[in-house]
C-alpha cells in the first residue's frame, strides 16, 4: 500500500501548495485593489482609530485637531473656530473630505511617501500611528479680520490676502459658510441629512467665494489694461495723456459707454493717472482697442487668468478673460465687464504682483508638515508663478494705485486713504455691473496692497450685489490690512 | 515486505534501539506553549497596552494541559512521533488566543463592535473544551493500547458514524440548526456537531472494511483506456457512500461535510486497492453529484457564484459579504500582517468559527499564515509517515485515512474562506471556536500517535544465548 501512500501524499502536498500560493495571491498581490475596492470597510473605519494630524493657522492657532471620543478608542474630528476657517480646512467626513483636509489626506492621515519610515519605525516602537501636522501660512489675526468684517456687512463675499513677496496667503474667507463640526458626526444617516440640508440652501455656503466662484473683475481689471498700455509703449508714462470722451459709441455697435453716471473725465484728455484715479471708464476702452484684444489677454494671462490648474493646494477655479477681435467687446472687457470673471484670489494677485515689482509668487496655503515627532516632511518655497510686468511698468502702476488712495479725487480716498486706515495703501476701486442686461445689484470689488513703501500684503475684495467698490469693499480690505499689521 | 533472515555477525552485540524522542517533544511542547503565552501577552498589549488579566491562569492552565498530555504520551505511547503533540498544541493554543482577542473586540474599551456571536466567557469555554479535548487525547491513548484493538469493532462504529451523521437531519430544526448549518444535536443548551466524532468512526470503519475486502474490490474487471474498471458488483460501497454524501448534502445543506466524507471514502479505497480507477470513478461521481446540487439547490449554485464573482452586482454586501469580509480583513493585513489585536476582524460575521483563519491572516499576516498552514501540513506529513512506517494493514490505512481527511479539511476550509474553492462551512480543526472540533480533533492526534507508536516501537530484543531460538524482525 506504501505506494498509494506516497501518491496520496503528493495529493496532500498539492492542496497545501495551492493553499499557500492562494493566501500569497490574496495577501500580497491582491492587496491593493482589496483594499481600493468600494465599501471596504476596514479601510474607511481606520480613519477614526488613530490621531489624525492637527492642521495649524500660523505657527500655533489650532483649527483643526483629532480629539478621543470619551470611553472609546475612536476619534473625532474637532475644528475650533468652525465658520471663520471653513474655507480653508474644509471637512473630514466618514463620506468624504474638502479643503486641506482633502488636499493634505495623505500627510494628516500619516500614509505619504514622506511618512513612511516614521510609521516603520512606530510599528517597531509600538508607537501608536499618527498623522503629520499641517501648518498654514494664513495669519490668524487677518483671517479673522476678514471674517468678522464680512459676516458684518451680510451679503455674499469673499476675502483673499496673500504675501505679495512669497505668495503665502494670509487669509481667505468665504461667506457665508458652514460649520464643519456639522460633518464631523460618525452618524452616517445623520451625515446624510446635515449634508442634503447645506447643499439644498440657496446662499450655497459650501460654496469656497475665495477661490471657487468667479465675478466681473469691473475697473480693477484696468490694472491689467493700464500695464498691457505701458508694456506695449501704447502709453509712455502715468502723466502721458490718454483720449477719454463722455460717451464713447462702441466700434461696431450702437452701444454707447459712459463714465460711471455719465460725468466726463476731467478736460476728456486727461493724464492716465488721473482716469485711473478717477476710474474714467471711456479712457480704458479706447486704451483696450488700442493695445488689442489679443494683447490684453495675454497679459491677463500672465497676472495669472486662464489658469485651469493652479492649486494652492485647493483647486482654483481659473479666472477667465474670452479670446476676442470684435473691438466693441475689447473694449468692454478692456474696462472688466462682458465676460471677464474672476475669483477673489485674482484680484489678490493683481495687487500683488504689481506691489512686487511685476514678479507674480504662486499663491500658496501650505508652510510646512511636520511628522507628530516635529521631524519636517515638507517645507514651501516661495516660487515665481510668471512676470507679467517689467518693474519700471510696475512702478508706473504702483503711482496709479497710490493716487487711487491719496489723490482726494481718487475713487478710494473716502475709504482707505491713509488718514482713515492708518497705513498708506495703494489700490483700485470696481463696481461691476452683472446679470442679464446688467438688471443685478452691481458687486462691489476692491484690490489693494499695504504699505506702499514696502507692501506686505496685497487684498482682494468681492461683495456680490455690494455696490460701490470703494464703499462696500475697501472697508473689509482696511480692516484686514490693520489686523495684519497690528493698525489700531 | 518479505522478512530476510541474516544472522547477526556478532550475537552479543546489541540490536541498535529507535530512540522514544520524549525529551524532543517536551522542549517542543514547551516552544509551542512559550509561543502561545507570547501571542496571548501580545493581544493584550495589542489591543489596550497592558497584559491580559487572564494570563497567569489561562497560562497555567494551559500550560499543565499540555505537560499532562505529555506525560501520558510517556507513559502510554512512549514511541510516538515526538511532533504531532507539540503541533496540535500549538494550533490548540493559537486558537485560544484569537478567540480572546475576539471576544475582547468592544469589550472593555477595546477597539471594534462586539461580537454579537461570541459570549464574554468564550475564552474560557474554549480552554474548558482544551481540557476535554486533552482528556479524551489521553483517555484514546489509554484505551486503545493496540490499533487492531478498534478493528473488532468496524462495524459497530460504521454503524454509529452513519447514525451520528444522520441524526441531525433527522431531529426538528429547533434541536439541530444553529445559523443555517444543520448539523447540530442540541439538548438542552448543550450542542455538539456529531459529524466530527462520525469522521473518526467512519475513518475506522473503512480501514476495518476495506483491509477485509481489499482484494475483492482490486479485482480487475474490463479495460478500458488502460484503466482496469472494478467489476459492476464491487461498486457497491462507493455508491453507498456517494448517496450517503449526497443525503447529508440534501438533508444538513452541508456541501463541506459531504465533500469530506466521500473524499475520505475514495481515497481510502484507492489505498487499498491501489486501483487508479477508483479515484476516477470517485472524482466523476464527486462532479456529477455536486453539478446536480447546484442546480437542483439554489444555495449550493449562490455559493459558486459568489465564489467566482464575489464583487459583481450587490454579492459583496449580501450573499458574499462574509467572503469579501474574510478577504478584505486578509488583505488589510498584508504580508506582515496588523499585529494581534491591531486589527478590525470584527466585521466579518462568525470569524471565532469558519471564517477565524481570516482572522489570523489580518492580524498575524501572510507569513502567520503561510506559518499555521505548515504547521498543519507537518501534522499530515507526520501521520502519513506513521502509516508509512506501521505495518499492520488495518493501522496503515486507518493512519492515511485520518492523516487525509485532516488535510482534506484545511483544504476545504482554508480553500473556501481565502477564495481558492466554493465556500462550505467547516470547522477549522483546533483553530475554530467550538468544543466538539476540537475534542474529535485531539482524538485523531492520539489514533496518529497510536499507530505512529506502534509503527516505531522496536521489535521484542532477542532473547541472548538460547541456542538456535532466534526472534526473526519482519522487515
Amino acid at each position: 500500500m506504501n505506494r498509494a501512500l506516497l501518491r496520496v501524499s503528493l495529493a496532500c502536498l498539492v492542496m497545501f501548495v495551492l493553499l499557500l500560493l492562494n493566501v500569497n495571491y490574496v495577501q500580497a498581490f491582491d492587496s491593493t485593489s482589496l483594499a481600493n475596492e468600494p465599501g471596504n470597510i476596514r479601510v474607511f473605519n481606520e480613519q477614526f482609530q488613530y490621531q489624525r494630524g492637527t492642521i495649524y493657522a500660523g505657527p500655533d492657532t489650532k483649527i483643526a485637531e483629532s480629539r478621543l471620543v470619551k470611553g472609546t478608542s475612536t476619534y473625532k474630528r474637532y475644528y475650533p473656530q468652525a465658520a471663520v476657517y471653513a474655507p480653508v480646512t474644509g471637512y473630514d467626513s466618514v463620506y468624504g473630505k474638502t479643503g486641506i483636509e482633502l488636499a493634505e489626506n495623505n500627510d494628516l492621515s500619516g500614509s505619504s511617501a514622506g511618512l513612511q519610515v516614521h510609521n516603520l519605525i512606530s510599528l517597531f516602537t509600538g508607537k501608536q500611528k499618527q498623522g503629520a501636522s499641517v501648518y498654514l501660512t494664513i495669519s490668524p489675526k487677518a483671517q479673522q479680520a476678514a471674517y468678522t468684517a464680512l459676516a458684518a456687512q451680510g451679503k455674499p463675499g469673499a476675502v483673499v490676502a496673500l504675501d505679495p513677496t512669497t505668495g503665502a496667503i494670509l487669509a481667505m474667507a468665504s461667506y457665508p459658510t458652514f460649520n464643519p463640526n456639522d460633518y464631523t458626526t460618525l452618524d452616517g444617516k445623520k451625515l446624510v441629512r446635515i449634508d442634503d440640508r447645506l447643499r439644498a440652501e440657496k446662499s450655497q455656503p459650501l460654496l469656497n467665494r475665495a477661490i471657487n466662484a468667479t465675478y466681473p473683475p469691473g475697473s480693477t481689471f484696468k490694472i491689467v489694461t493700464g500695464s498691457a498700455a505701458f508694456s506695449t509703449r501704447a502709453v509712455s508714462g502715468p502723466s502721458t495723456t490718454v483720449p477719454a470722451p463722455t460717451r464713447f459709441q462702441l466700434p461696431g455697435s450702437t452701444t454707447v459707454l459712459i463714465n460711471n453716471d455719465g460725468e466726463s473725465c476731467e478736460n476728456g484728455n486727461p493724464p492716465i493717472i488721473d482716469a485711473f484715479l478717477l476710474s474714467c471708464n471711456t479712457a480704458f476702452a479706447k486704451l483696450g482697442i488700442r493695445v488689442g484684444g489679443a494683447a490684453l489677454r495675454t497679459y491677463a494671462n500672465k497676472f495669472g487668468m486662464n489658469e485651469p490648474d493652479l492649486s494652492v493646494p485647493l483647486p482654483v477655479s481659473p479666472s477667465i478673460i474670452p479670446a476676442l477681435t470684435d473691438p466693441d467687446y475689447i473694449a468692454l472687457s478692456a474696462i472688466g465687464q462682458f465676460d471677464d470673471a474672476v475669483t477673489p484670489l485674482q484680484e489678490a494677485m493683481f495687487a500683488a504682483a504689481i506691489a512686487n515689482g511685476g514678479k507674480l509668487m504662486t499663491p500658496y496655503l501650505v508652510q510646512q508638515v511636520l511628522a507628530a515627532d516635529l521631524s519636517p516632511v515638507q517645507q514651501a518655497q516661495p516660487k515665481v508663478l510668471s512676470v507679467p510686468v517689467s518693474s519700471q511698468v510696475a512702478s508706473d502702476m504702483q503711482q496709479l494705485m497710490y493716487a487711487v488712495t491719496h489723490n482726494p479725487d481718487g475713487t478710494a480716498y473716502g475709504t482707505a486713504s491713509p488718514g482713515v486706515a492708518g497705513v498708506s495703501i495703494a489700490g483700485k476701486t470696481g463696481t461691476a455691473q452683472n446679470g442679464v442686461n446688467n438688471t443685478n445689484l452691481d458687486d462691489a470689488v476692491f484690490t489693494c496692497y499695504a504699505p506702499t513703501s514696502s507692501p506686505k500684503i496685497a487684498v482682494g475684495v468681492i461683495i456680490q450685489g455690494g455696490g460701490y467698490g470703494a464703499a462696500a469693499a475697501a472697508p473689509i480690505a482696511v480692516k484686514v490690512i490693520q489686523a495684519y499689521l497690528g493698525i489700531t | 515486505m518479505p522478512a530476510a533472515y541474516a544472522p547477526p555477525a556478532e550475537l552479543d552485540a546489541r540490536v541498535p534501539m529507535p530512540r522514544g524522542r520524549r525529551a524532543t517533544e517536551l522542549l517542543m511542547l514547551a516552544f509551542a506553549v512559550a509561543v502561545v503565552l507570547f501571542a496571548y501577552a501580545s493581544v493584550g498589549f495589542g489591543l489596550n497596552g497592558k497584559l491580559p488579566s487572564g494570563l497567569p491562569v489561562y497560562g497555567l492552565a494551559f500550560a499543565a494541559l499540555m505537560l499532562a498530555a505529555h506525560l501520558a504520551v510517556r507513559w502510554l505511547a512512549p514511541w510516538a512521533d515526538p511532533l504531532l503533540l507539540p503541533l496540535a498544541a500549538l494550533l490548540n493554543g493559537l486558537g485560544i488566543v484569537m478567540i480572546y482577542r475576539l471576544q475582547q473586540s468592544g469589550r472593555d474599551g477595546n477597539p471594534g463592535n462586539v461580537i454579537s456571536t461570541l459570549s464574554a466567557s468564550a475564552t474560557e469555554l474554549q480552554v474548558i473544551w482544551s481540557a476535554v479535548g486533552v482528556a479524551a487525547f489521553v483517555l484514546v491513548l489509554a484505551v486503545i493500547r493496540e490499533p487492531r484493538v478498534l478493528q473488532r469493532y468496524t462495524y459497530t462504529l460504521g454503524a454509529l458514524g452513519l447514525i451520528l451523521l444522520a441524526v441531525p437531519a433527522l431531529l426538528p430544526a429547533s434541536m439541530s440548526e444553529v445559523n443555517g448549518a444543520k448539523v447540530w444535536i442540541i439538548v438542552g443548551g448543550f450542542s455538539i456537531q456529531p459529524e466530527e466524532f462520525a469522521k473518526l468512526a467512519l475513518a475506522v470503519f473503512f480501514a476495518g472494511y476495506l483491509v477485509a475486502k481489499r482484494d475483492v474490490l482490486a479485482l480487475a474487471g474490463r479495460r478500458v483506456l488502460g484503466i482496469d474498471l472494478p467489476r459492476g458488483r464491487d461498486l457497491g460501497p462507493v455508491v453507498i457512500a456517494w448517496v450517503a454524501s449526497l443525503l447529508i448534502l440534501v438533508f444538513e445543506t452541508d456541501i463541506g461535510t459531504s465533500a469530506l466524507f466521500f473524499g475520505l471514502v475514495v481515497v481510502m479505497i484507492y489505498i487499498a486497492t491501489q486501483r487508479t480507477s477508483w479515484l476516477i470513478i470517485g472524482l466523476l461521481l464527486f462532479v456529477a453529484g455536486t453539478y446536480l446540487a447546484s442546480v437542483l439547490f439554489g444555495h449550493v449554485g449562490q455559493r459558486v457564484t459568489d465564489w467566482l464573482h464575489p464583487f459583481a452586482g450587490n454579492n459583496a454586501t449580501h450573499s458574499a459579504y462574509q467572503l469579501v469580509q474574510g478577504l478584505e480583513g486578509m488583505a488589510y493585513g498584508g504580508v506582515l500582517g496588523t499585529g494581534l489585536g491591531h486589527g478590525q476582524p470584527f466585521w466579518t460575521p462568525l470569524v471565532q468559527s469558519d471564517f477565524i483563519f481570516t482572522a489570523f491572516g489580518e492580524e498575524i499576516g501572510l507569513t502567520g499564515l503561510m506559518a499555521l498552514l505548515l504547521i498543519f501540513g507537518l501534522i499530515v506529513q507526520r501521520g502519513l509517515r506513521a502509516a508509512v512506517t506501521v505495518k499492520d494493514p488495518f493501522a496503515k490505512l486507518l493512519a492515511a485515512g485520518l492523516s487525509f481527511v485532516l488535510a482534506l479539511q484545511v483544504f476545504v476550509i482554508v480553500g473556501g474562506v481565502t477564495g481558492l474553492i466554493p465556500l462550505t462551512g467547516i470547522t477549522t480543526p483546533f483553530l475554530s471556536q467550538g468544543g466538539s472540533s476540537l475534542v474529535a480533533s485531539w482524538a485523531l492526534i492520539a489514533l496518529l500517535m497510536r499507530i505512529s507508536d506502534t509503527g516505531r516501537r522496536p521489535a521484542p530484543q532477542p532473547i541472548q544465548d538460547e541456542g538456535m531460538t532466534q526472534v526473526v524482525r519482519a522487515g
